[in-house]
C-alpha cells in the first residue's frame, strides 16, 4: 500500500511548505467563538433529542414540585396573616369621659406603635351590636332600665404574638380602666399560626432543596453522556471556556424550556384552583393569582435557567480534569 | 523535539510509572514505545500531552516546558499535536466528515478553512467518499483511519498514536502504519505506543523500550524485542 500525504489547501490560495508544521491557530474571535458556543450548544440539544426531551420532563416536575411547594406555603402564610388579623384588644374606658375625651385616649392608644388600628365604640353603639346579636324582636333596652355597657376602644394589633406586651402599654393610658383580649385563644392562635409559617417555610425549603438535586443531577447525567465529546474537545485544544460554553447554554435552555412549561402547568392550576375555591370555598381565602403568581413565576425561571447553568458547569468539572 | 529530563511520575495511588526517564527525540522521527502493559508506555504520552504532570523532572515538547504550563495554557500546547486513540474515540452520532471537523471547530478554526482541510485530511487516509456516512458504518480499520484524519487535520508537529492497532486486523492495522509512516515522511514527528512486534519488526523504526517505568532500551532501526 503507498499512501502519499499531499499538502493541505488554504482557503486563501496560499502556496505551502512541502513539509507539515504547526501553525499557530488563532484562537478565533470573540464573537465568531460565542456563534460556535450557541450553534454547538443547538446541535446538542438537537443531537441528543431523547435526553434533552429526558431532562426537561424531569426539570418540570421538580421546578413544578418547588413551585406548588411556594404557592401552598405563600397561601399558608396568607392565611396565618388573616388569622392573626383577627385578634383584638378591647379596652373598656373610665366611666363618665366625653367623646372628646374617649377620642384623645384613642389617639393616644393609636400612637403606640404595634397599633394597627383603634376605634371609639360607644356603650350606645355596643348595646345596639347586642341587640343585634341577640336577633329576636324583644328589645333589650326594654329590660334594663339603663345601659350597664361600657364606652370601649376595639384595638388591632400588628402583630399577634405582641398582643400581650400591647395590651399592658394600652392598660398604662390614661382614661383606659381594663384591657381584654381573650388570653387563651390568643395563645392558640399564635400557636397555630406560628407552627403554620414554619411548616410553610420548612415546606417551600424541602421541595426547593429537593429540585434543586434533581436538575443538578438531570443537568449532570446529560453532561456525563456526552463525556467522550468533552475529553475530545480538551484533547484537541479546545480551552475549558469553550468547552463549558454550549453546555452552560445548554442547560440554561433546557431549563428556560422546563420553566416556560412549568409557567404553563402552574398558573393554569392555579388560576383554575382559586376560582373553584372561591366557588365552593368562599370561607377559604387563598391568594389572588394576579399577587402570587408572577413572584412565583420568576422564582421558577431563574431556577430552571440558574441551575440548568449550575448543573452543567458542576457536571463538566469532573470531565475537564484531562 | 520532545525532551524528557530525569522524569518520574508517581500517581496519587502510590503507583511508580515512570522512573528516571532521560530521553530525547528529535523533530521529524518515527518511534515506537514498546513494552509490557503497565511499563509507563502510556504515561509517557500523557506527560506530553499534560494530561499529567511529572512528580519530578521535566517534559520539554517544542521548547515548552510542559509541565510548568498554566492550565489556561494547555489548549495551545494540545494544538500542536495530534492524537490517535486505540478506541478511536469517535463521536458516534457525527458524520466522517463532522468527526474530523469537530476538532477544529473546537479549536476556534475559521469557518471557510475547515471544509478543505477536512476534506484534505480525509482524502490523506482514503475516506473522502464517505465523508457524509456515520462511524458505525464503517470497518474498524476505517474508523482509526477517521481518527488519523482527525488527528493531522490541524497539522500538528507531533502526533500521538496510543495503541492505534490494539482493535484491529492486521491488514488494518498495516493501513494505519502506513498511514502514520505517511505522515511522519511529510516531517511530522510520530510516537506509537504498540504491543505489535510484526509492525515493529518490518519497519524498523526507532525502539524506546520501557519497564517498570525505566527505558530499558533504545534502538535506532531496532525490534520489537531485544536482538539476541
Amino acid at each position: 500500500m503507498s499512501i502519499e500525504v499531499s499538502t493541505p489547501p488554504r482557503a486563501d490560495g496560499a502556496s505551502t511548505r512541502p513539509r507539515a508544521r504547526h501553525r499557530p491557530r488563532p484562537s478565533g474571535t470573540r464573537a465568531a467563538l460565542l456563534g460556535e458556543a450557541c450553534r454547538e450548544a443547538a446541535d446538542g440539544l438537537r443531537r441528543n433529542g431523547l435526553m434533552t426531551a429526558a431532562a426537561i420532563s424531569t426539570i418540570v416536575v421538580a421546578l413544578a414540585v418547588a413551585g406548588g411547594g411556594i404557592l401552598v406555603s405563600a397561601n399558608l402564610l396568607h392565611l396565618a396573616a388573616i388569622l392573626e388579623g383577627q385578634v383584638e384588644v378591647v379596652a373598656f374606658l373610665r366611666d363618665g369621659l366625653s367623646a372628646t375625651e374617649q377620642e384623645r385616649v384613642a389617639q393616644a392608644v393609636r400612637a403606640l406603635s404595634s397599633v394597627r388600628s383603634a376605634a371609639v365604640v360607644s356603650k350606645a353603639d355596643a348595646l345596639r351590636r347586642l341587640q343585634r346579636s341577640f336577633g329576636t324582636p324583644w328589645s333589650v333596652s326594654d329590660l334594663l332600665s339603663s345601659n350597664p355597657l361600657p364606652d370601649s376602644i376595639e384595638v388591632r394589633v400588628f402583630d399577634a404574638r405582641q398582643v400581650r406586651v400591647v395590651a399592658g402599654m394600652i392598660g398604662r393610658v390614661s382614661g383606659v380602666e381594663e384591657v381584654v383580649f381573650g388570653t387563651p385563644v390568643v395563645d392558640r392562635l399564635v400557636a397555630l399560626t406560628s407552627a403554620v409559617r414554619s411548616g410553610g417555610a420548612v415546606l417551600a425549603a424541602v421541595l426547593g432543596l429537593a429540585s434543586l438535586l434533581i436538575i443538578v443531577n438531570t443537568i449532570r447525567l446529560a453532561v456525563a453522556a456526552r463525556r467522550q465529546e468533552i475529553e475530545i474537545m480538551a484533547l484537541v485544544g479546545a480551552t475549558p471556556a469553550f468547552i463549558r460554553g454550549p453546555f452552560m447554554l445548554e442547560g440554561a435552555l433546557q431549563g428556560a424550556l422546563a420553566a416556560a412549561l412549568t409557567t404553563i402547568v402552574l398558573v393554569g392550576g392555579y388560576v383554575a384552583l382559586a376560582a373553584g375555591l372561591s366557588a365552593s370555598l368562599p370561607f377559604l381565602p387563598l391568594l389572588a393569582p394576579v399577587t402570587i403568581l408572577p413572584t412565583v413565576v420568576a422564582i421558577v425561571w431563574m431556577l430552571g435557567t440558574a441551575v440548568g447553568i449550575g448543573g452543567s458547569v458542576i457536571g463538566l468539572r469532573r470531565y475537564l480534569r484531562v | 523535539m520532545i525532551q524528557f529530563d530525569d522524569v518520574r511520575m508517581r500517581y496519587a495511588t502510590g503507583v511508580a510509572a515512570l522512573q528516571d526517564v532521560t530521553l530525547r527525540i528529535e523533530s521529524g522521527e518515527f518511534v515506537f514505545l514498546v513494552g509490557p502493559t503497565g511499563s509507563g508506555k502510556s504515561t509517557f504520552l500523557k506527560l506530553i500531552q499534560r494530561i499529567e504532570r511529572p512528580s519530578s523532572g521535566r517534559v520539554i515538547v517544542d521548547e515548552i516546558d510542559v509541565g510548568a504550563l498554566s492550565a489556561a495554557e494547555v489548549p495551545s500546547l494540545r494544538r500542536r499535536l495530534g492524537v490517535v486513540f486505540q478506541e478511536f474515540k469517535l463521536l458516534t452520532d457525527r458524520s466522517v466528515a463532522d468527526n474530523v471537523a469537530f476538532a477544529l471547530r473546537v479549536t476556534g478554526t475559521d469557518p471557510v478553512e475547515i471544509a478543505p482541510r477536512v476534506h484534505w485530511a480525509l482524502e490523506v487516509v482514503g475516506l473522502a467518499g464517505r465523508a457524509a456516512d456515520l462511524p458505525v458504518r464503517l470497518s474498524g480499520g476505517e474508523q482509526q483511519r477517521v481518527g488519523v484524519a482527525r488527528a493531522i487535520v490541524n497539522e500538528p508537529s507531533l502526533l500521538l498514536a496510543d495503541e492505534p492497532t490494539g482493535n484491529l486486523d492486521p491488514e488494518a492495522a498495516w493501513e494505519i502504519m502506513h498511514l502514520l509512516s505517511a505522515v511522519n515522511l511529510r516531517g511530522t514527528t510520530v510516537v506509537v505506543t504498540t504491543h505489535n512486534p510484526t509492525l515493529v519488526d518490518i519497519l524498523r523504526r526507532r525502539v524506546v523500550a520501557l519497564q517498570e517505568g525505566r527505558v530499558v532500551r533504545d534502538e535506532h532501526r531496532g525490534l520489537y524485542t531485544a536482538a539476541r
